[in-house]
């Protein structure tokens, strides 16, 4: 058990609403919480950043007390539904105002802007942003006031496959680059199983945990260099960020779920290219059939793909590490 | 042709003076208006509407009996001040606060109401205090109901009659207003004083409301 967590108690009564929720939720990685529409996942959150004045009890950070204080004092980066992006404000200016407000360096304002791609977009007006952008520039926003745990209220709704694609590598990108520890609300199975490392449930306006177990596999380092390693499962291609050396096996956990794109998804994302072998709609899902070390898996696809025809693995959370 | 200046600086000096202060007032009022959900709000927001509905000489006829010297507030005022508060031009400014209050009040809760409590929660949690967040986020995306209240408080006092006739009666260069001059005019067949001052006075509404008009409609535009 990490030694940091968030602790919290808290009870909400609204009329024809309430919500009892108790946890310890170690400050690490993606915690996920779902549940269906209307359980209290947004309010739970909310209620965790102070923006629910009505709530009771208690909620720590650490060894931090932050029962009562307001939004501003608990450094919560929240990334709202529908992103929030103040419209009298170009986009540079978006991102600088919770910089300016919590002291945020230069430097560190910087490297939020180039590891999330906004600098073609930071003359734009918010209203000019296409979904996918807008939710980006919030989740920049919120980056870029160093906060201490990141806030993600359903960051992918209303996207459609082909631009959660293009957002996905960014969220899991800031997770890894700024080391944050993040609440990640969804009621998406496909997200649940694409990010989470670990999932608490709200059913019944209550919360508990539900374990989730990552599937892993073995493959061996084929080539290594410039902070990138070369893997080869199934005869084809992997290259993950790490530094290792050929001949050496390393276990890999494909995440807990990819994507398949028919574009690279940007430096950085773990990817691979793979030839799918059909796709077709599963309710609303668009899935493709692939094969991957032998097992035919069947995976969210952005898009349509002809038989055979090759496209990128994207997985966001995919990891490896030394076997031994 | 009596003399014009005296009254129209004068007229300039009060709705100058009373949209200041005004804004200063309404803006909180505005604000919370927008946003309580206390269950007194109805009674405020009627309050605040009241002299849209009320003859001007009904409003005057009170704030007459609150100003003479007999009462708390009128006999303070000429103890600290030596001067009644009625048919002075701070009773002049006083009344023209409460009779102009909806014009203000009105497009400033409008504006403040269209912000929305999501911009002030994201402003919340980037670190910004709620004042803060008022100033920085609030009041800029509201700057369209400000212009207006302001613009629309400034004619509205402009031109006043009733509520000054009762207040401040008609002491030339102090609460001889435009148009308390033109009724004066009209009294004397002075047709010509009437003709510049009634015309200056129709002309310069029809400025400013196509001016905010204009504005308002620049602002749906860039904002569509």
């Amino acid at each position: 058990m990490p030694a940091e967590a968030l602790s919290f108690d808290l009870a909400l009564d609204l009329p024809g609403f309430a919500l009892r929720a108790a946890a310890e939720i170690p400050l690490q990685g993606i915690t996920v919480i779902s549940g269906v529409s209307g359980s209290g996942k947004t309010t739970l959150l909310r209620a965790l950043a102070g923006l629910e004045p009505k709530s009771c009890g208690w909620v720590r950070f650490g060894g931090e007390d932050w029962t009562g204080k307001p939004p501003q004092a608990r450094q919560v980066g929240f990334v709202f539904q529908d992103a929030r992006l103040f419209r009298h404000l170009s986009v540079e200016r978006n991102l600088r105002y919770g910089a300016a407000r919590r002291g945020t360096p230069e430097p560190v304002l910087q490297e939020v802007i180039e590891a999330l791609d906004l600098v073609p977009l930071l003359a734009r007006r918010t209203m000019a942003l296409s979904g996918g952008e807008a939710r980006r520039v919030a989740l920049g926003r919120a980056l870029a006031c160093q906060p201490r745990i990141l806030f993600l209220d359903e960051p992918m709704v209303g996207l459609d496959p082909a631009r959660r694609a293009e957002v996905l590598p960014y969220i899991t990108r800031a997770v890894d680059q700024f080391g944050l520890s993040v609440l990640y609300v969804s009621h998406s199975q496909f997200e649940m199983a694409l990010l989470a490392d670990r999932v608490y449930l709200i059913a019944e306006g209550r919360l508990g945990p539900l374990q989730l177990g990552p599937p892993r596999f073995s493959a061996p380092v084929i080539g290594a260099g410039d902070g990138m390693v070369r893997f080869e499962i199934d005869g084809h291609d992997f290259c993950l960020p790490g530094n290792g050396a050929p001949g050496e096996k390393w276990e890999i956990r494909p995440g807990h779920g990819c994507i398949l794109s028919a574009e690279h998804p940007g430096r950085n994302s773990a990817a691979a290219v793979l030839p799918v072998i059909c796709t077709g709609f599963d309710r609303e899902r668009l899935l493709a059939r692939i094969e991957v070390a032998g097992q035919v898996l069947e995976i969210e696809a952005a898009e349509p793909f002809p038989e055979r025809q090759q496209a990128w693995l994207i997985c966001p959370r995919l990891r490896a590490r030394k076997r031994g | 042709m009596s003399d014009l200046v005296t009254p129209v600086w004068l007229s300039l000096q009060l709705a100058g003076v009373t949209t200041l202060i005004l804004l200063v007032i309404a803006m909180p009022l505005a604000w919370w208006l927008a946003r309580t959900e206390n269950r007194f709000r109805p009674l405020i927001e009627a309050l605040t509407a009241l002299p849209l509905v009320l003859p001007p000489t009904v409003l005057g006829f009170y704030l007459l009996l609150l100003f003479s010297p007999d009462s708390a507030l009128g006999g303070a005022f000429l103890r600290v001040t030596g001067d009644t508060l009625a048919f002075s031009f701070t009773g002049l400014v006083l009344a023209s606060i409460l009779y102009s209050m909806p014009f203000a009040v009105q497009p400033l809760q409008t504006a403040f109401h269209a912000v929305g409590q999501g911009a002030m929660e994201a402003a919340a949690t980037l670190g910004a205090s709620r004042f803060d967040a008022f100033r920085s986020v609030a009041l800029p995306l509201a700057r369209r109901g400000l212009l207006t209240a302001g613009v629309l408080t400034f004619a509205h006092t402009l031109g006043e009659f009733g509520v000054v006739l009762m207040v401040g009666g008609s002491i030339p260069g102090k609460t001889r207003v435009i148009s308390i001059e033109i009724y004066s005019a009209v009294e004397t067949l002075d047709y010509q004083t009437a003709h510049v001052l009634s015309g200056g006075l129709l002309v310069f509404s029809f400025v400013v409301l196509t001016v905010v008009y204009m504005l308002n409609h620049r602002g749906v535009r860039l904002a569509g």
